[in-house]
């Protein structure tokens, strides 16, 4: 029986349901925890839209507070945008309260460093023994700061850090007819800003009410963007934008109402940095191989990460590179901005590859190299996993194999890819293959192998 | 003994970061939000001391994760605080401030729907809940909503000048000595908004410095406020602790007077207007109570000392029953304010009296019998603190005995009083005798003490 995982504190942070989970105290110890770490000084704070944001963010107040840190308040916006302004600021740190794309219910805290970037494994493991070493420093009277907001700066900021990489005139004068869905988020009023009134497009924009719950799954997928979809028909949008509720993420609809398979979104990207800037791309060790074809186009590197965020701007960050994401969760980290995962500067980068060439994103997507992707969830017993990756790779004696996140297998024009979820105890199966049936046939195979 | 925190009925009290941190505030905050009934918001406000912003927001955290919509008064007095739970018809309430504790101190105050602090046995359920940790969070879609409010200070002045005729103290030279807290804000608004002409001293409110230790002491007024008294040709001088619960007072001639003389002197001037009611005071607090009780043919009810034994007091009582209740550190209650320990209302009573009188204050305090009180703290080091008492009731056998609260015995001139305090490691000894020192009394009290510790 699959258990439920109401709450998580691990080396990403802490995440769980509200309601006796991720409790006030528990948020508040990990922000003491946070505090302690970063040292005394500015913590910069941001949340989404979530019921349970200002609860939280009274929890975090309680717990920087008492470490001595002094907090600046940005109130609801994307994550991205916590991340930039952190950098900015010279903060010792930042703190996102949002669980992303997870369902209502779901809070949790995600963590950055002065720098504005993702705690790296290292300093990730030093907080967490910190935090259960409860050690923490504790203000006295006279050292105890005070919490002030600045609810204006941020979102002007990032726009003017995406817009000193794409041609805002070119934009600006194509007056796109742009869709968006905002899932009621923490970007609902800054992407109607940043869409109608910087890159003047001509904005029909859905789900953007952030006082509003959820009005969908909201994780930005194809099979739960069907209302983008319906918008961009009825409206004749060149393009539809589908964000996440802390903005990190972007999914996008082509003209004809069709939402793009994320790697795609991705290759789009990677196609329009590369053109202007060559250098190392890194991806996750799911990521459609359309981004190697089209990184040997300009003669550059590709470096593959296990799946997670954090490893993918860890390896960014090392190898210098000009662009990095992960394809299937819709996340493009374009380091020239901000070494994050950012949906503004997606937008913009596929606005800007639009005007640039005059084409649709139909058409710019019919260019890429043709691959097919199957993806599923196997449920598996714990202590069954060596076995079964074990079994899958002696199975498969002519794949090259990377064993850094699960089991990679990979042949001339596909793979397949088998890794233990970090949330569920599931197995996430990946297979992709340059024709569907060569990828239906990876995939029934590989699946049986796993549910024997 | 680590006197840095202490979790009891009356609360949570601690030295900030030393004692008291931020888990503390949380796991009783959302003890208090587990406690309370859910329907109604609840009030919270605080002292000025700057560990209020934390304690404010794990409270806050707190209490939204219990499904409690949450109206934050700010920064005011403790009773202001009581008066916006009756008035707000409020589940209850919090007050965040340390009262008459140094300023690295702090502490959570706990209110019930009336406005009074938790009596024993509901202090005691909170107690059980903070100690089981099971508390009642809401689900996501039913958290509390946070509303702040910036009139809370007005509303209560407003109810102050409902009950006070101010214009009538108006002609007063009165000092006030704010003691860097919540007072000076309210002072200052009447000032302006009635033309009530307190002159203000120590009124700065940063809340990381105090001019001097925040307690009510005739100590603590002989060295800061007496001295003013003279040169600025004063009517009556007034010192507040932070919070402005407490009131302690000099008169025209710059004496400090004893704290113990505040709950005499309202109980004088409010007991013409209720014959034959009840004043309760503790057991340690002067026989002056007595005197002028037997003036108005009102009765004295004492009980055990500390906070706790008079609210609970309080509840085995009918309202009209009582005529005032409190302490001997200047902490009073009175039924105009439904039983709020209330400074500013006990000083507002006293300026009344001075013009009702018509009388400079020494004159008022001049017309009372006088009864001296000698005070002592012994180190307690003794387990055997009942054989002491055993052995001092037998020693004097012919007054009239009190065991509720360790031995107080009474004859018609004097008392004393021994018992084990319930904040620190002493054993307070306290004779009193009217008209001169009971010096031997309380040498022999003190002898066999020490004795025994």
């Amino acid at each position: 029986m699959a258990r439920e995982h109401l709450l998580k504190v691990g080396v990403s942070g802490v995440r769980g349901v509200i309601g006796g989970f991720l409790t006030p105290g528990l948020a508040a110890s990990f922000a003491q925890a946070f505090g302690t770490y970063v040292g005394q000084g500015r913590v910069v704070l941001g949340r989404d839209t979530r019921t349970s944001g200002p609860m939280l963010t009274h929890a975090v107040n309680c717990g920087l507070l008492a470490a001595g840190c002094e907090v600046i308040d940005l109130g609801v916006v994307p994550t991205p945008t916590i991340q930039i302004y952190v950098a900015h600021r010279k903060a010792r740190g930042g703190i996102a309260l949002t669980a992303s794309h997870n369902p209502p219910e779901y809070n949790a805290l995600k963590l950055f460093n002065h720098e504005g970037l993702f705690f790296n494994q290292y300093e990730r493991s030093e907080l967490l023994d910190l935090f259960h070493q409860s050690q923490f420093t504790q203000a006295g009277n006279g050292e105890i700061r005070s919490v002030t907001s600045d609810l204006t700066t941020a979102p002007a900021l990032h726009f003017d850090r995406v817009l000193r990489h794409v041609d805002l005139g070119r934009i600006r004068r194509r007056r796109f007819r742009v869709a968006l869905d905002g899932v009621n988020g923490a970007g609902s009023a800054m992407s109607v800003e940043f869409l109608g009134t910087v890159l003047a497009t001509h904005l029909e924009a859905i789900a953007v009410d952030p006082t509003q719950v959820f009005p969908r799954i909201a994780e930005p997928r194809p099979d739960t963007l069907t209302e983008l979809a319906a918008l961009v028909r009825r409206t004749g949008a060149d393009i539809g934008f589908g964000q996440d509720p802390d903005g990190d993420r972007l999914a996008v609809c082509d003209e004809n109402g069709t939402v793009l398979d994320n790697d795609d979104v991705l290759a789009l990207a990677v196609q329009r940095a590369l053109a202007h800037t060559p250098g190392d791309v890194v991806v996750n060790l799911t990521t459609s191989a359309t981004i190697d074809d089209i990184a040997a186009q300009y003669g550059c590197k590709v470096h593959r990460t296990p799946v997670g965020e954090a490893n993918v701007v860890e390896r960014m960050q090392a190898v210098k590179a000009t662009i990095g994401g992960e394809g299937s969760s819709g996340g493009i980290i374009f380091p020239a901005v901000h070494l994050c995962r950012d949906s503004y500067t997606a937008m913009a980068l596929l606005l800007d590859l639009m005007a640039e060439t005059g084409q649709t994103v139909s058409e710019l997507v019919a260019a890429l190299p043709r691959y097919t992707r199957l993806a599923g969830k196997v449920p598996f017993e714990h202590g069954r996993l060596g076995t079964l990756m074990q079994a899958l790779a002696e199975s498969f004696p002519d794949a090259q194999t990377n064993r850094t996140d699960g089991l990679k297998l990979q042949w001339e024009g596909r793979w397949l890819h088998v890794r233990s979820s970090n949330t569920e105890p599931l197995l996430r199966l990946a297979v992709e293959a340059r024709t569907p049936e060569q990828a239906q046939a990876l995939f029934d195979d590989a699946w049986r192998r796993l549910t024997v | 003994m680590n006197k840095a925190l202490r979790i009891s009925h009356v609360g949570l009290r601690g030295i900030v970061g030393q004692g008291l941190t931020a888990t503390h505030v949380l796991e009783f905050a959302a003890a208090f939000g587990t406690f309370l009934e859910p329907g109604r918001p609840v009030i919270l406000g605080r002292d000025p001391r700057l560990s209020g912003h934390m304690i404010r927001e794990g409270v806050l955290a707190s209490l939204l994760a219990c499904g409690h919509d949450i109206i934050d008064l700010g920064v005011v007095s403790t009773p202001v605080v009581q008066h916006a739970i009756q008035r707000l018809d409020a589940a209850g309430g919090i007050a965040i401030s340390a009262s008459h504790n140094t300023i690295d101190w702090n502490a959570l105050r706990f209110f019930g729907p009336s406005g009074i602090y938790l009596n024993t046995a509901e202090a005691g359920e909170l107690l059980d809940i903070y100690h089981l940790r099971r508390f009642r969070f809401a689900p996501w879609d039913q958290l509390g909503k946070l509303t702040v409010t910036t009139d809370a200070i007005d509303t209560y002045l407003d109810g102050l000048a409902r009950v006070f005729d101010l214009a009538r103290i108006r002609p007063l030279r009165v000092v006030v000595d704010c003691c860097n807290g919540a007072s000076a804000l309210i002072l200052r608004r009447m000032n302006e908004r009635f033309g009530c002409g307190f002159i203000l001293i120590n009124e700065r409110v940063d809340g990381r410095t105090v001019a001097h230790t925040p307690n009510t002491s005739a100590s603590i007024v002989e060295l800061q406020l007496a001295p003013l008294m003279q040169p600025l040709q004063a009517d009556a001088g007034f010192l507040f602790d932070m919070d402005a619960d407490r009131v302690a007072l000099a008169d025209e001639q710059g004496r400090g007077i004893s704290e113990e003389m505040v709950l005499p002197l309202l109980a004088d001037s409010l007991l013409p207007a209720s014959p034959g009611k009840l004043i309760i005071a503790n057991l340690s607090s002067t026989a002056l109570l007595e005197d002028v009780a037997a003036r108005h043919g009102g009765r004295v009810l004492r009980v055990p000392v500390g906070r706790q034994a008079a609210i609970d007091a309080l509840s085995s009582y009918r309202p009209e029953q009582i005529a005032l209740a409190g302490e001997g550190t200047g902490a009073v209650m009175m039924p105009q304010f439904r039983f709020v320990y209330d400074g500013i209302a006990s000083m507002l009573a006293i300026l009344h009296t001075i013009c009702d009188r018509g009388q400079p204050l020494s004159r008022i305090l001049a017309g009372y019998p006088r009864h001296h009180i000698l005070k002592a703290e012994v180190p307690l080091t003794s387990p055997h603190i009942p054989a002491l008492l055993e052995e001092l009731q037998e020693l004097f056998p012919d007054g009239e005995m009190d065991r509720s609260d360790g031995l107080r015995i009474a004859w018609p001139d004097r008392w004393f009083h021994v018992r084990v305090s319930q904040t620190e490691p002493i054993i307070r000894v306290i004779a009193e005798q009217r008209d001169s020192e009971p010096r031997e009394l309380f040498e022999t009290l003190l002898d066999r003490v020490r004795r025994w510790n």
